[in-house]
């Protein structure tokens, strides 16, 4: 990122100013209301009835609007306590991929051991295995999502951008590797952290396969598998499904707003380029 | 009379005789315990006493119904303080990949739901245990549920499963959309003949509302199996082996439904697929609705309620239903059989059953039990479904039914959308669901 | 469930190992040369190990072991409640001449390659969102990553019923043009087609997201000069942008391309599991699971799954020889 402020690369920008802007503000501005629409149909079906949602002619507004929906959701699941669960679960595994993945991708990145090739490449080869493969095996598996092949890699690029000199230093001072670890690599790579973080948060918050599987009690249940009990073999209440979805991801969605800034800077500078 | 033999001869038949009776014993009672593959220690059950203690898992998948199941674990829990019981809820789709999981690695919950489809790979590797020894104790009483169902969950002669709640399949009719097209409501004597014709008058004067008076679809419990039933044939044989579709009478069965669609009483198999009968019939585009008697808790609280009424199923050569349900089994490899057997006759008791059917969403099975259910739509005759029962043949099942299910799937849309002549189809799919049953082990 | 939202972290980007050369912001790349003076470091004993350990031990249980199960399990035949009995390469006898094979393959690739097509979308998107002192961007932004964030069920849900070929919203609105939309979910071709729209629509946000962090990366003076130069703003935009967000692309392309091949859990939630056009439509991975779970057959579905892994990793293979020619280091 360059000192320049972002006034002055307006000034110096090509073609990108002033009145251009309004067909640029049509296009994003169709675009994002077709990303969008889903969910604004989403909201719709939670305030109709079941019958409105399937009914032949697309009801636009259900006219009377069912509020109701959204209170069944906590009366047909115990959706607190599931709240707690994903946010628990997702929780652990963010810190512990952040822990595993920083410590990983460092040494991938800048430390010398033998075999690191190879192990590099079997971590690569397990990201062209899709999940459902793992459930023929006969493995009880408690806790996967702990360890990410993907995290790995994040560290390990953004480890392998940050300048050597640091460590070279660092080493001349006598600190030994985890030192040199934490106290100078690991804040610099904190923009990737935070990157690792939301994906890690996002992807085991919407996980679907393995709590239900696994998972016992409806009260144990992270959100997303919850959500699934609420279709049963033969009907799917579809307005309650739909509330109890919006409900679900409402969390996550202002979390990203929030930090919606901190994504971008830290997907920038992340060396994924 | 054995001819006189000679002295030496004797001693030694008589050794060989013993020494055969005594290999004759000794299999008989190997025969008695655990043999091979089925039936594990089935035959001993023995009545837990009221201070057991043990926690049972219990699982299901139909959330809805938990707040029954909680009910009858309270009045469990009376006669059985000390057993505790975690019920587990996994959404349907899920329950058997789950449930095969723990098949394989022998960790079955205790005490679990079965299906029919899914019965016979639990029974034949020996992974549920039978109701043999509960039976003979009376603790179970088989007579007091339908006798399809019962042979449901028999496989090898041997009961496996206790009933736990059961659907038929009858016609839910909306009289207002009758009314609207001006044609009578028929008799509900009716045959194929009345249906097909009622089914093509009403989607003709309905036409401009874009609604219809009968649907087909995919769903054979509903449909096809029943009028396969009803022409005097089987989806399956008796033993399991072989497929009965290419029969004159199932290709009969099937050629309704064809009918139906080219008369255009029906919607096409692809609106079908896209939009299935009864979201068809809850948007008041159906007049009649070929559905199981679950399809009341779809209707209840909703502004169709007050016309929909209930007719048995139009006759073919014969009068025929399809009858399913539920049924509660123990797992064969539980570490607390006991407990969990003494749950399993809780649940199969009248009283337990009673409390089910008032307040839950699904008939119980055992008999006189049901009359919470009619009471839910006093004025939809929901009695015809009760009714049914007594005509009801069981589910079409075997050990791997969902492999063959998908071939129906992707083969019967054909011979209903009228693109390939019926026994033709029909035949195809004899064949290859020959080929499906043939594989299974 | 996947759309492209149960980022499984099993997905990532080898691309990365490229760009231990690629060029970061200016300046902060130096070869990883000794030092004058000091021998280079063979290894750095037994620290390394204690970094890697506990990542290593993770991954091998939970991903490793089961692999190597799963390639195991592929030389036998099962029964569903285990005994496995080897038979040699029979499952893949077996598979190499099963056409629903290649017909899964095919429908894989056509998802793959439409949802590809994003990519471009993507980039022009991303670069108008760029556009400095845009007012809304951070609205704009939040609208495109929205299906990101959604729960991958409902919304799959919410697509089946909005492309249903009675009521749904998508056929409503071509019929506004006149066009008499088909019935998507039940005619096989347009039910790929539609599936693939929504894993299009689904992987949008994610790119843009990454694309647009690589566009905030290229100075300005590079777009000066070309102007300087007389060059158009699209004769820019194809020399100077898109040269140096190539690595950027690169990463969206391998990403998404290893994603749409696992293609499953989407397919399933807007086709439904008893739908006539399965066989037609169904994905590789798909292919496996009704082997694996509708079809009870272990055995050969470990074989699919391991045709999978090949077929992936050769893509990606060929991806990277790709990128060392089209991509600026």
């Amino acid at each position: 990122m360059t000192a320049m402020t972002s006034s002055t690369r307006a000034a110096r920008r090509p073609g990108r100013r002033g009145g251009s802007h309004w067909w640029i503000h049509v296009v994003l501005g169709v675009g994002g209301f077709v990303m969008a629409f889903p969910f604004l149909w989403q909201i719709i079906m939670s305030l109709s009835t079941n019958a409105q949602v399937q009914s032949v002619t697309p009801t636009f507004w259900p006219g009377e609007l069912q509020w109701q929906n959204f209170a069944q959701v906590f009366e047909r699941l115990p959706f607190l306590s599931q709240l707690g669960t994903s946010v628990m679960v997702t929780v652990i595994r963010t810190i512990a991929q952040i822990v595993l993945c920083t410590l990983a991708g460092y040494a991938f990145a800048r430390m010398r051991f033998r075999g690191r090739a190879i192990l590099l490449g079997i971590v690569l080869s397990i990201l062209l295995v899709p999940s459902q493969v793992y459930l023929i095996s006969q493995y009880q598996i408690v806790a996967p999502g702990l360890f990410s092949a993907f995290g790995t890699f994040l560290m390990r690029t953004a480890f392998l951008n940050l300048p050597p000199e640091l460590e070279e230093a660092a080493r001349m001072d006598g600190a030994n590797p985890f030192q040199t670890f934490w106290r100078i690599m690991l804040p610099l790579a904190r923009p990737s952290i935070s990157v690792l973080a939301i994906t890690t948060v996002l992807w085991s918050w919407n996980e679907l396969l393995w709590p239900l599987v696994v998972s016992t009690r409806a009260e144990d249940m992270p959100l997303a598998a919850g959500l699934a009990t609420l279709s049963s073999d033969r009907t799917i209440d579809y307005p309650v499904l739909m509330a109890a979805s919006l409900m679900a991801m409402a969390p996550v969605l202002i979390m990203f707003i929030v930090l919606q800034r901190r994504v971008m800077d830290g997907l920038a500078s992340s060396g994924l380029k | 009379m054995p001819a006189p033999t000679p002295a030496k001869g004797r001693g030694r038949r008589r050794a060989l005789l013993g020494a055969v009776a005594a290999i004759g014993a000794v299999a008989l009672l190997a025969g008695c315990s655990t043999s091979s593959g089925a039936a594990s220690s089935g035959s001993d059950y023995e009545k837990a006493s009221k201070d057991t203690k043990a926690t049972l898992t219990y699982a299901v998948w139909d959330e809805n119904q938990v707040k029954a199941i909680k009910a009858n674990l309270t009045g469990f829990n009376e006669e059985y303080p000390d057993i505790k019981v975690n019920v587990d809820v996994t959404p349907f789709a899920s329950y058997w990949t789950k449930l095969q999981t723990q098949g394989s690695s022998n960790t079955l919950p205790d005490l679990f739901w079965m299906n029919g489809p899914n019965f016979q790979l639990y029974a034949a590797n020996g992974k549920i245990a039978p109701i043999t020894g509960e039976v003979k104790a009376g603790a179970i009483k088989p007579d007091e549920y339908s006798s399809a169902l019962n042979d449901l969950y028999t496989y090898d002669g041997t009961q496996y499963g206790v009933p736990k709640d059961f659907d038929t399949i009858g016609v839910w009719m909306n009289k207002a959309l009758f009314a609207k097209a001006g044609v009578a409501m028929p008799s509900k004597d009716w045959t194929w003949d009345d249906f097909q014709k009622t089914g093509a008058e009403l989607s003709e004067k309905l036409h401009a509302d874009g609604a219809y008076g009968a649907a087909g679809g995919m769903d054979g419990q509903t449909t096809y199996y029943d009028t396969i039933f009803q022409a005097g044939g089987n989806v399956i044989d008796k033993s399991g082996k072989t497929s009965e579709y290419d029969s004159a009478a199932a290709e009969k069965g099937l050629q309704f439904w064809t009918d139906l669609i080219k008369s255009g009483a029906s919607p096409s198999i692809k609106q079908l697929t896209d939009t299935t009968a009864d979201q068809w019939f809850t948007s008041g585009k159906l007049a009649m609705y070929q559905g199981g008697s679950w399809f009341r808790s779809a209707l209840t609280g909703t502004d169709l309620e007050k016309d929909v009424v209930v007719y048995p199923l139009p006759k073919g050569k014969e009068q025929a239903t399809v009858i399913h349900g539920v049924s509660n089994v123990v797992s064969a490899n539980s570490k607390n059989k006991v407990a969990a057997q003494a749950l399993q006759v809780y649940l199969a008791s009248k009283q337990a059953q009673q409390q089910q059917g008032d307040m839950g969403a699904v008939i119980p099975a055992y008999e006189g039990t049901q009359d919470a259910f009619t009471k839910t739509m006093p004025d939809a005759d929901l009695q015809v479904f009760l009714d049914a029962v007594d005509y009801a043949k069981p589910l079409p099942v075997s050990k791997n039914t969902a492999a063959w299910n998908t071939l129906e799937t992707n083969l019967l849309p054909s011979a209903f959308d009228g693109s390939t002549p019926v026994d033709q189809v029909a035949k195809d799919l004899a064949t290859k669901m020959d080929t499906a049953l043939g594989k299974e082990k | 469930m996947t759309i492209h939202t149960e980022r499984n972290p099993a997905t990532g980007t080898p691309a990365r190992t490229q760009r231990a050369s690629g060029p970061g912001a200016p300046g902060t790349e130096l070869p990883d040369a000794p030092r004058a003076g000091r021998p280079p470091r063979r290894t750095d004993g037994f620290w390394p190990w204690l970094f890697v350990l506990p990542l290593l031990v993770g991954v091998a249980t939970f991903y490793i072991w089961p692999i190597i199960q799963t390639f195991w399990y592929s030389f036998t035949s099962w029964g569903v409640f285990g005994g496995a009995t080897f038979s040699g390469v029979a499952n893949y006898v077996r598979l190499l001449s099963d056409p629903q094979l290649y017909q899964s393959l095919l429908n894989t690739v056509i998802y793959t390659v439409i949802v590809l097509l994003g990519i471009p979308i993507a980039v022009w998107l991303a670069s108008l969102l760029n556009t400095t002192g845009l007012r809304f961007a951070q609205f704009y932004r939040v609208l495109f990553f929205l299906p990101y964030v959604a729960m991958p069920a409902a919304i799959a849900l919410v697509w089946r019923i909005m492309f249903n070929g009675d009521y749904g919203i998508v056929n409503w609105f071509l019929g506004r043009f006149g066009i008499d939309g088909p019935y998507w979910i039940s005619t096989p071709g347009f039910a790929l087609l539609a599936v693939s729209l929504v894993g299009l629509w689904s992987s949008l946000g994610f790119s843009m997201i990454i694309l647009g962090a690589g566009l905030k990366d290229i100075p300005p003076e590079l777009y000066e000069a070309a102007e300087l130069d007389g060059a158009s703003r699209w004769r820019q935009f194809r020399s100077v942008t898109v040269p140096l967000l190539s690595p950027s692309i690169f990463f969206v392309v391998i990403v998404t391309t290893i994603s749409s091949f696992q293609l499953f859990d989407l397919l399933y939630a807007i086709l439904g599991s008893t739908n006539p056009v399965i066989p037609k439509t169904m994905s590789l991975v798909f292919y496996f699971y009704s082997a694996g779970f509708i079809d009870n057959d272990k055995g050969f579905a470990a074989a699919i799954a391991m045709v999978i892994f090949v077929l992936i990793g050769i893509v990606t293979l060929v991806q990277f020889r790709v990128q060392k020619r089209w991509v600026q280091a």
